[in-house]
């Protein structure tokens, strides 16, 4: 999977990058693979080396992209984002303790779109569980745009995490007006507790004469009948 | 009216707050160890942060003729982190020991995870040790249920409830705040939580025994003067000054006089401003101007 991921990222980041940035990153990923201090200055500096632009992908590599990685919304994904997450691939040769505390040790020390490109790559790694709590921590972020990198087209919640964060995490989308339409596997981990929650945040709302969010429906099990 | 807003984070507001407040009548304020919008990662951030609240911005206030106040405690976004919770727990009783801290908080629910049950009893359990208040936060999200696990950690722990503020209240929690002992705290924001006319309504409806108002003013969409504000619309709801008086001055007050630590006839003189003054060398005002 991560092969075909790998290719396809690279290829496509550096079709849309100077000749110098394209060196940088290969320059930068061979030294990740052993120097953490490189892993983490490159990671800082990828926003500025590989541009912040979205990717243009060919259609055929955004297919074979969905095809091994589904559920990952590659169509938002940026210069920086790819790059980002080409280091943290150059590092996979690793043994799993060291490629876990490196990829904490990036996110932990991240700024907010580093934070960003840090979720929206965590469902390719196939260690994730070491990754879990930070994913869960991240969810309490309130700065939207890095909520949405896990939140939205990402299927990392839906495959991870326990149903009473999953929940949070969806109340939490609710909450912040994100279409629930873009929480990846919703459907499969609908729940009563969940149901429950949508129906007293339907009722909060209208108490406090409020508008309810028209799709909160998809957040309750008998989905279809008014919450 | 004396005027007193029982939770606002002045570390994230400008001298121009403070003048506004002043001058709308806010004679003393209590700022609640709050999150700064982004986890801490250090438990020696919280020992800088809870010093500034005793130190420089209780003197920043003080510059403006205003008495501030502080709670000391771990909020509940940051008690979802094992190791930095039970290192800030740990240094929490010299804080608590010290002069202006009137209550252990906010404390309380936010996801409504065990680590944070966890914090909140336990903190709880400090204020018990330190004969103190406690200030509860309740929950943005699944209020009702947050707002109902909090009684029964209360509960649980045998706190006496009458020393325990229960915040951001709304029309779906107050009930079953009121059936209790607890007091009732209401957040008055631009956009979320509750405002002025709600606010009234509520008043006429469920009286204003321990019921009180804050502007949990902070770094986000917030407003310093709603205080006052929901003062002036509690007037034209025909809501009298006396019933108003005791919301938003003898209610705070008697709360937080439970600590032994506000010195009631004091707080109804506004302060004397002194800008001479300097606190470790540093002033409010910049250039030395008088």
């Amino acid at each position: 999977m991560l092969t075909v991921v790998e290719r396809a990222l690279s290829t496509t980041l550096r079709a849309s990058v100077t000749p110098e940035a394209s060196a940088w990153l290969a320059q930068a990923c061979a030294a990740a693979t052993n120097d953490l201090t490189a892993l983490l200055d490159a990671y800082a500096r990828a926003s500025l080396k590989a541009g912040r632009a979205p990717l243009a992908f060919t259609a055929a590599d955004l297919q074979q992209l969905h095809t091994a990685a589904p559920g990952v919304g590659f169509e938002r994904w940026t210069q920086d984002d790819a790059a980002r997450a080409l280091l943290l691939m150059a590092r996979l040769g690793q043994d799993g303790a060291s490629f876990a505390d490196a990829a904490l040790a990036c996110v932990e020390q991240g700024d907010a779109r580093e934070q960003q490109s840090w979720l929206r790559a965590l469902p390719l790694w196939p260690e994730a569980p070491p990754l879990l709590p930070y994913a869960i921590e991240a969810c309490r972020t309130n700065i939207i745009p890095v909520f949405e990198s896990l939140a939205c087209e990402n299927p990392y919640p839906a495959t991870h995490f326990p149903e009473r964060n999953f929940n949070q995490m969806v109340l939490k989308a609710l909450f912040n007006a994100i279409p629930l339409a873009r929480v990846v596997g919703l459907p499969s981990r609908l729940n009563p507790e969940l149901t429950r929650m949508a129906r007293d945040y339907a009722a909060e709302r209208s108490a406090a004469g409020r508008t309810v969010p028209a799709d909160i429906g998809l957040a309750c099990h008998d989905s279809g009948k008014e919450p | 009216m004396k005027i007193f807003d029982p939770h606002i984070h002045m570390t994230s507001r400008s001298t121009d707050d403070y003048e506004a407040m002043a001058k709308a009548g806010i004679l003393a304020i209590v700022e609640p160890a709050f999150w700064l919008g982004q986890p801490r990662t250090h438990a020696g951030s919280f020992i800088d942060y809870f010093n500034s609240l005793l130190g420089w911005e209780r003197f920043r206030a003080s510059q403006f003729g205003i008495r501030h106040f502080c709670t000391i405690g771990l909020n509940p976004k940051e008690a979802n982190n094992p190791k930095l919770s039970d290192e800030v727990l740990a240094l929490m009783p010299r804080f608590l020991a010290k002069d202006g801290v009137v209550a252990v908080g906010e404390i309380g629910f936010d996801d409504q995870t065990d680590a944070e049950e966890d914090c909140l009893t336990r903190q709880i359990e400090l204020a018990a040790e330190f004969s103190l208040p406690v200030l509860i936060h309740t929950p943005h999200r699944d209020k009702k249920r947050g707002t109902l696990r909090t009684i029964e950690v209360v509960r649980k722990v045998g706190f006496p409830e009458e020393r325990v503020l229960i915040d951001h209240n709304n029309e779906e929690t107050l009930p079953y705040v009121l059936e209790t002992k607890c007091w009732a705290g209401h957040t008055i924001y631009p956009n979320t939580k509750m405002d002025e006319q709600r606010m009234a309504a509520l008043v006429k409806k469920y009286g204003t025994d321990r019921i009180i108002i804050n502007s949990a003013a902070d770094w986000g969409i917030s407003d310093p003067l709603k205080v006052p504000k929901t003062i002036a619309v509690m007037r034209e709801q025909g809501i009298g000054d006396a019933d108003i008086q005791k919301i938003v001055w003898d209610n705070p007050v008697a709360f937080f006089a439970q600590s032994g630590r506000l010195d009631v006839a004091d707080l109804e003189q506004r302060p004397a401003i002194d800008r001479g003054q300097t606190f470790e060398t540093n002033s409010v005002l910049r250039g030395d101007q008088r």
